[in-house]
């Protein structure tokens, strides 16, 4: 075990664990909060795996952004300070869904992989990053943005107020 | 030079910048504030006009006693302090303060970086706000989220034209790249960065946040003793963050007059210290936004411009490359 | 702004230079207790008590708006080699202001028949129990060294009353028959004491000090 392993293990284990908080705690912005804890594990493991700029980029959009959104909606409720008692999700189903999924998906990934080893690639630069995604991946990143521009022009269409027209 | 010793000494330098810095600056808001309003400021503490003020501050907040509210969400409200000041300090070491590896901790993609770590800061404005069980503080930092939402949009298409002016993300390597004449083609970036640095920082005129004569102090109302002079020390390391990466981006950084080699570390202070001035200048002379006065500058003046100098950037490198 | 012409940002850089140059300048502060400060002739810090002027008349503590003057006396007789009898005179055994109550319009200095009370400027008698703000007549007449001299008169004011009056008495027997100037000056100020008139205000013991209790 390298000290790379272990703290892959560690951040997979908070990464986890406080995705586990998220849906089980009855607190509603902690679960914001343990959300950022989760979002930034991951971004820690991105580190690990010497994907530098994927990690800063995951702060970046995800915590610094993404999820201040989150909590900024969610006190606009009335989310009490403490438990909400009156939170009723279905548990089963969605332990059922979540589960089945993260357990079908390690056990495709373990059964893919075993006990090969994969040397550790450049590190992830923004040059290198750059060339891949403008290079082999560039048409994915094209539909992208198409996928974004329009969800830009339908947020615009749904709430721009026309003089004149009721609504 | 064995490796430990060299971190040691980085980190040592870093942490002595993040505890002296904001100190400096603190005391010359002090006597700037007052001067520009006819007044003299602190005149007794440590003798010489007032030099120890911010010490005797310091001393005076850690004898409070530290309140909880009651009615506080105790563990997310004592966290919030630390989750403000941490980012500022991660911040500050990255930046360069002079050539060969005057920096911290070299970083091939600092500024992106710099601009992650600082919008942590927001978590910390929520975590405070919604956790004192404070009206007040709840409005301040609701006002606070959609404040820094909106504003590090413009903040990081600001920094992105300066990185595609000089064609990297390291902060070290931009300010390589930096020429005189940049000054000029790159000021409204320049200007854009400085007021969306302000209001990420909630510096007046962008403190609705804080806004003490209408949320008496937004989300900082509940706190007391050294939880209250973390904040405030968050603010001012603020300062010295948004005066150190304009000075970075837009200023050349070490790049002087003469002699950048051995006195580049004097040039990025100078500079600092000269931006932070500019922002105390502002504090002083300018009143408040409202709040839609906030957002109408955001989205309809500053990520225009910023949009505007993305593209002006990328037909300059195009033209010269 | 938009009503306005002029350039764009006018406005904001005029605030800069506001504040820039009230920096350049000297500030205001007084540096109070390290300097003293610079206060008029006039400033109503404290009262002085001359107690020799004084006669027991009990204007100024039944003028005082809030009752703060407090004053006790009693009668003496003195015999005078060579009177007919013995004439009576008040002494003064308490007199105390109640610095607490004050609220310093100084009506007691000004309807002083004979110049007991003045102004001093001295303000620093603060004290940590309110009681100690009754000052009694020792304390007041240890003001009166602190009292400044009075300021010059204004060369372009008119002449102060006695002047006038000495003024006119001195012009009086050249124009005998023109006594008509008299009556006015009385009537335009009814005189409290009308046999003593304003030309024996320099020396009031003589006259009015026993007629006023």
């Amino acid at each position: 075990m390298t000290t790379a392993d272990v703290l892959m293990l560690a951040l997979g284990a908070v990464a986890v664990g406080a995705g586990a908080l998220v849906v089980t705690t009855r607190h509603l912005v902690r679960a914001g909060l343990y959300l950022v804890v989760s979002l930034g594990a991951v971004a820690g493991i991105f580190l690990v795996l010497t994907a530098e700029l994927v990690a800063w980029v995951q702060l970046l959009i995800y915590v610094g952004a993404v999820v201040v959104l989150l909590l900024f909606a969610v006190m606009l409720t009335r989310a009490p300070i403490g438990a909400a008692d009156d939170l009723d999700r279905p548990g089963w189903p969605a332990t059922l869904v979540g589960g089945g999924t993260g357990l079908g998906l390690a056990v495709l990934l373990v059964d893919a992989y075993r006990w090969s080893t994969v040397e550790l690639p450049e590190p992830g630069t923004a040059e290198r990053l750059g060339t891949e995604i403008f290079g082999s991946w560039v048409l994915p990143f094209e539909v992208l943005s198409v996928l974004l521009l329009s969800a830009l022009v339908g947020a615009i269409a749904v709430s721009v107020r026309i003089p004149g027209r009721r609504r | 030079m064995p490796v430990w010793l060299e971190l040691v000494v980085r980190v040592v330098g870093v942490v002595a910048a993040f505890l002296v810095l904001p100190l400096v600056v603190g005391q010359a808001e002090h006597k700037v504030m007052a001067h520009m309003q006819g007044r003299l400021g602190p005149m007794y503490a440590g003798g010489f006009h007032g030099w120890a003020q911010l010490i005797a501050d310091g001393v005076k907040f850690v004898q409070k006693e530290d309140v909880t509210p009651r009615e506080a969400d105790r563990a997310v409200f004592r966290l919030a302090p630390v989750v403000a000041l941490v980012p500022y300090l991660l911040a500050l070491l990255v930046i360069p303060l002079g050539p060969n590896d005057l920096v911290g901790q070299p970083l091939d993609i600092g500024l992106f970086f710099v601009l992650a770590v600082v919008g942590v800061g927001v978590v910390a404005v929520l975590m405070s706000a919604w956790a004192s069980a404070n009206k007040y503080s709840l409005l301040g930092g609701l006002r606070g989220a959609a404040q820094l939402l909106g504003y590090e949009l413009p903040l990081v298409l600001a920094a992105a034209s300066v990185a595609m002016a000089a064609g990297t993300l390291s902060l070290p390597g931009i300010v390589e790249a930096w020429r005189p004449w940049w000054l000029l083609w790159q000021a409204p970036a320049m200007l854009v960065f400085f007021v969306a640095g302000l209001a990420e920082i909630r510096r007046p005129p962008f403190d609705m946040p804080v806004a003490d004569s209408e949320l008496v102090f937004g989300y900082m109302t509940e706190y007391t003793g050294l939880r209250f002079a973390f904040f405030l020390l968050a603010e001012y390391v603020g300062i010295v963050v948004i005066a150190a990466l304009t000075t970075v981006l837009f200023l050349g950084g070490w790049q002087g007059p003469f002699g950048d080699a051995y006195l580049g570390w004097l040039w990025t202070l100078i500079k600092v210290f000269l931006v932070s001035f500019v922002i105390i200048w502002l504090r002083v002379s300018y009143p408040r936004l409202r709040e839609d006065q906030l957002q109408r500058l955001c989205w309809l003046v500053l990520v225009p411009v910023a949009l505007g100098q993305l593209v002006l950037t990328a037909g300059v490198r195009l033209a010269i490359a | 702004m938009s009503e306005r012409t002029g350039l764009p940002g006018e406005g904001l850089a005029k605030g800069l230079a506001v504040t820039l140059r009230t920096m350049t300048r000297r500030a205001h502060t007084q540096q109070y207790p390290d300097v003293a400060p610079e206060l008029p002739p006039r400033s109503r810090g404290v009262i002085a008590l001359l107690e020799e002027n004084c006669t027991v008349c009990m204007l100024c503590a039944r003028e005082c708006p809030d009752w703060c003057i407090y004053i006790d006396s009693h009668k003496e007789e003195v015999a005078m080699p060579g009177a007919a009898r013995p004439r009576q005179r008040n002494v003064l055994d308490r007199f105390d202001i109640d610095f607490s109550l004050c609220m310093y319009c100084g009506i007691c200095v000004e309807v002083c028949p004979f110049d007991a009370l003045y102004w001093s400027p001295e303000f620093e008698y603060a004290e940590y129990d309110i009681r100690d703000l009754l000052h009694d007549k020792t304390r007041l007449g240890q003001w009166v060294a602190t009292v400044p001299p009075p300021p010059a008169h204004d060369p372009n004011g008119e002449p102060s009353k006695e002047e006038a009056t000495a003024a006119r008495k001195a012009a009086a027997p050249a124009t005998a028959g023109q006594r008509g100037a008299g009556p006015e000056v009385r009537i335009r100020r009814p005189a409290r004491r009308p046999p003593a008139g304003p030309g024996s205000a320099g020396n009031p013991e003589a006259s009015g000090g026993r007629e006023s209790t």
